[in-house]
């Protein structure tokens, strides 16, 4: 639709462009043709004189000199060379050939007339008679309103009397001046008329040129627009072109969806098959994608292996069932280079306009919702408000927290750890919050992922652990014999010198355990094995949180020391499976040495059953919220 | 411009005082710095001459290149125009060619109608009888026929019978006179004209079938591509070489030494040599300025 559009708009420009090289061609043309006309105008004037001097040069040559005989024209003429220049010419005259005729000395006196009169003729310092008496014959169009047409020629023409080319005196001829005019009027309009053809012809060779031109460019400019929209390698459109569509299509004040795609192994198709075998895949998934999608819909490249899609006239769960059948079509094995793969792809839903009308805010929210995926175990998530967060917004959350670190604005709460068998709090989950001076108390959801996306995650872990052990010692000499423990990131066990770092600030006998979060994915497993190793050797304890919700090998816990694992609260709600996964969770945490903890436990059915299944601890809002230490309860009457 | 000025008004004052003759002025064609003026020989110009600073020719305008009209009809231009604009430089003086009948030179000089002439004329004895000549140039006969030569005129002799054209009182019209003596019962039929184009005129139109010219004009006449589609030479033979002299009268001494010493620091200035290679009259060069050398 857009394609269309945007052709008609190139046509049209190219129309403009063509008419405007058409009339400014037609300047020059124009002029041309102007400049021509005056030129055979001209021409022609001057042919008709030069005619009239050539007949004048004949008759004063042919009738005139022959008469006088040798006259010297200062004295006059005898009255034998009267006659004889009568004779010569009484016949021009009366036949009209020639209309008035002066001979005249240098002087200017009219020595002989056709008339016999003696007085008129052009002055003496008339040009024309001073160009003739110095050698150079004379004509001139003049007006004469008896004549036919208007106009006859005058010519002034120097008497050569003698063989000699001896100058006697001047000629004064008016000669008829309409057939000349009629034959040359002729001889114009013939040539105005091939002049008229030819210049219509150039017209249309240059027309022609300037069409062609701008055909030509046109063309070009189309495939420039073409290429500046689309992508070289799958011909979608690219992101600009998907920024455009996507603005009209949340213009059109219809619900509908953004969706961003991100295939999730393509990195490693690249760096083992080649950069080949990954275009070649991208080119798989874009037929894919189209197939799968409607005709309305539109899928475009955003670069790498990230696509997106704009899905019109769809509510949430349109969008969802849609991009099941889209994820299904994806994720369908293919072969590349002979290897049998399957491809898997995270898709960010941003609803417009439920998530916004801007193109940028809905593409930002639908590439949260699809890290949220990457990072969670969905494939298809769709944004959700402000419980993703953003990475725009992660970036100011950083700037903040690297403040609130200086500015001393966090605050750790604990909850209290419960021995299900008597009852006594045998230790306490260092929990942090952040008192932000404008949100107020900020769960670590709110800022943690921030700061893993970043170095915060060291200098926070250390000022948690740093405050934690000092809220050990001042609630060791309140007498509460508490162990504490505090979540560590898995970038912090990818740090070479975090494990002597923290036995560096414990230096303490006081019991100290480190909670490692299992969703947190171990990039490098050895240097995080050797950490807690080292950790363990120097007597700290280390538990497994969440266990159960990530993807934990049980290979991983094979080779580390761990003390503890926390069943992730998920498995707490009593129902038969959840009782054989605790049970069988604590048969294998036992087995491994460790003791086991209830995550969670809101009730005392809960908290009964979780300590029938096996657990030895316990902790949820059942016993306490996470509150500032003086106010843990000591729980001896809860029970 | 002075000169061209100083020319138009004289010819102005010449048609008003009613001159039966048309004056016309030298070409200024020859600039050559090289020819300086000579106080000492202005000095020994006759008092007329001093006093109207003018030295006036008489000149027959229709003998291409040593003298002619310009196309405009009242100009002379030519190599004897140019010699003598040359002399009137060395002595100080304007330079004017007058129009005049060849005929009638030697009585219009011999009255002091004027000063001297420029005629192309050949010195001859018979001539020395009325005035004295100063010579600067030489040169022969020769015959001028049709292109094609459709008579057949190989030399002299065999002119016997035709009807040969000449300008009157010429040394080519004294030479076929005394042609006429081989010819017995076949006499030349001349037509003597006025001036040499007249004659020519006779020759172009078939009414002669030859005209005698000096070599120059008639070397000319063969050459210039106006002219040579209807004159060719007779033959190369030049006859009767002689010299052409500057005709001044007979007891005008003064004006005759004068002339003779000018046109000797012409011909030693160079001047002399660049205006003959000029009109291509190398050959017809002079190494010493005679008087009265006729023989």
């Amino acid at each position: 639709m857009r394609r269309g559009r945007g052709g008609r708009r190139g046509t049209r420009s190219g129309s403009r462009l063509f008419a405007i090289y058409s009339v400014v061609s037609l300047l020059p043309v124009g002029a041309l043709g102007l400049v021509l006309l005056s030129g055979v105008r001209g021409d022609a004037a001057k042919q008709g004189q030069d005619q009239g001097k050539a007949q004048a040069a004949v008759i004063a040559e042919m009738a005139i000199a022959p008469a006088l005989d040798d006259a010297d024209l200062t004295q006059g003429i005898t009255a034998g060379q009267r006659d004889s220049l009568a004779k010569a010419t009484d016949l021009a005259l009366y036949h009209g050939s020639v209309l008035r005729m002066r001979l005249r000395n240098f002087n200017g006196q009219v020595i002989f007339s056709d008339d016999g009169s003696t007085s008129g003729g052009v002055p003496v310092t008339d040009p024309a008679f001073q160009s003739a008496s110095l050698g150079t014959s004379a004509a001139t169009l003049v007006r004469d309103a008896e004549a036919p047409g208007g106009q006859i020629i005058q010519v002034l023409q120097p008497v050569f009397a003698r063989a000699s080319g001896e100058a006697i005196g001047v000629l004064e001829l008016y000669l008829p001046y309409d057939k000349i005019a009629a034959r040359l009027h002729q001889q114009m309009v013939v040539t105005y008329r091939r002049l008229g053809v030819g210049l219509g012809l150039l017209y249309l060779a240059v027309s022609l040129i300037s069409w062609s031109t701008t055909r030509s460019l046109r063309r070009y400019a189309a495939r420039q627009a073409h290429e500046a929209l689309h992508d070289g390698l799958t011909g979608l459109p690219n992101r600009e072109a998907f920024r455009q569509r996507a603005a009209d299509a949340v213009g059109e004040r219809r619900d509908g969806a953004v969706v961003v795609v991100d295939l999730n192994r393509f990195k490693e198709v690249n760096d083992t098959l080649g950069h080949h075998a990954g275009d070649q895949l991208l080119r798989v998934i874009t037929g894919r994608l189209r197939s799968a999608l409607r005709a309305e819909d539109t899928v475009a490249r955003l670069g790498g292996d990230e696509f997106a899609l704009i899905l019109p006239g769809l509510d949430a769960a349109g969008v969802r069932t849609l991009l099941e059948r889209v994820r299904a079509e994806l994720t369908r094995e293919m072969v590349l280079d002979g290897v049998p793969l399957s491809i898997e792809a995270s898709f960010g839903v941003a609803l417009y306009p439920a998530h916004g009308d801007d193109v940028e805010r809905l593409l930002r929210h639908a590439d949260a919702a699809m890290y949220q995926g990457k990072r969670g175990a969905a494939d298809i998530v769709i944004y959700s408000g402000e419980r993703v967060a953003q990475p725009t917004q992660w970036l100011v959350v950083q700037a903040e927290l690297r403040h609130a670190l200086e500015r001393d604005e966090l605050v750790l709460h604990y909850q209290p750890k419960v021995r299900l068998a008597d009852g006594v709090v045998t230790g306490v989950e260092a929990l942090v919050r952040w008192q932000h001076p404008e949100r107020g108390l900020l769960p670590p959801a709110a800022f943690l992922p921030a700061a893993e996306q970043s170095g915060l995650i060291e200098p926070l872990t250390a000022w948690v652990l740093r405050r934690a052990l000092a809220d050990q010692r001042a609630w060791t000499a309140a007498g509460r014999d508490w162990a504490v423990s505090v979540n560590v990131s898995a970038r912090n066990l990818e740090t070479p010198s975090f494990a002597s770092s923290v036995i560096d600030l414990w230096n303490s006998p006081k019991r100290l355990v480190l909670e490692i979060t299992e969703t947190a994915v171990v990039d490098d497993v050895a240097a995080a094995q050797h950490a807690l190793r080292e950790l363990a050797a120097a007597g700290i304890g280390l538990s497994v949180d969440d266990f159960g919700a990530g993807y934990t090998s049980l290979g991983r816990l094979r080779g580390v020391p761990l003390t503890e694992i926390k069943i992730d609260r998920s498995f707490v709600e009593e129902s038969p499976e959840n009782r054989a996964i605790v049970r069988g969770v604590v048969a294998l945490a036992h087995g491994l040495g460790c003791r086991v903890t209830a995550e969670g436990v809101e009730t005392a059915e809960v908290a009964a059953w979780v300590a029938a299944a096996g657990c030895d601890d316990a902790q949820g809002y059942f016993y306490s919220r996470p509150v500032p230490w003086a106010q843990v309860p000591t729980l001896e009457g809860v029970r | 411009m002075r000169k061209i000025i100083a020319a138009a008004l004289l010819v102005l004052a010449t048609a008003g005082c009613g001159s039966s003759e048309m004056s016309a002025t030298a070409s200024t064609a020859s600039v050559d710095n090289s020819v300086q003026f000579d106080q000492a020989l202005h000095d020994k110009l006759p008092l007329s001459v001093r006093n109207t600073k003018t030295l006036r020719f008489l000149t027959d305008a229709s003998y291409a290149p040593m003298e002619q009209f310009a196309p405009d009809g009242r100009t002379i231009v030519g190599f004897e125009p140019d010699l003598a604009d040359a002399l009137g430089r060395v002595l100080g003086v304007r330079v004017q060619m007058v129009e005049g009948s060849f005929q009638t030179t030697l009585d219009r000089i011999a009255d002091g109608t004027y000063d001297a002439a420029f005629m192309s004329m050949t010195d001859t004895p018979a001539r020395e009888k009325r005035v004295d000549f100063i010579d600067y140039f030489t040169a022969g006969t020769s015959i001028v026929v049709q292109r094609g030569n459709p008579a057949g005129v190989s030399g002299l002799d065999s002119l016997c019978g035709q009807i040969v054209a000449v300008e009157q009182s010429t040394t080519q019209a004294d030479l076929l006179r005394r042609s006429q003596k081989q010819c017995g019962g076949r006499p030349i039929q001349i037509i003597q004209t006025k001036t040499n184009a007249d004659a020519l005129l006779q020759l172009r139109t078939g009414r002669a079938a030859a005209v005698l010219n000096d070599y120059p004009p008639a070397s000319h006449l063969a050459t210039d591509n106006r002219t040579s589609n209807y004159f060719q030479l007779a033959s190369t033979a030049q006859y009767e070489p002689g010299l052409f002299g500057i005709p001044v009268a007979k007891g005008n001494t003064q004006l005759r030494g004068v002339l003779q010493a000018a046109l000797e620091k012409v011909i030693a200035s160079g001047t002399y040599a660049d205006l003959l290679a000029r009109w291509g009259l190398s050959d017809g060069a002079v190494k010493t300025v005679t008087v009265n050398g006729a023989h």
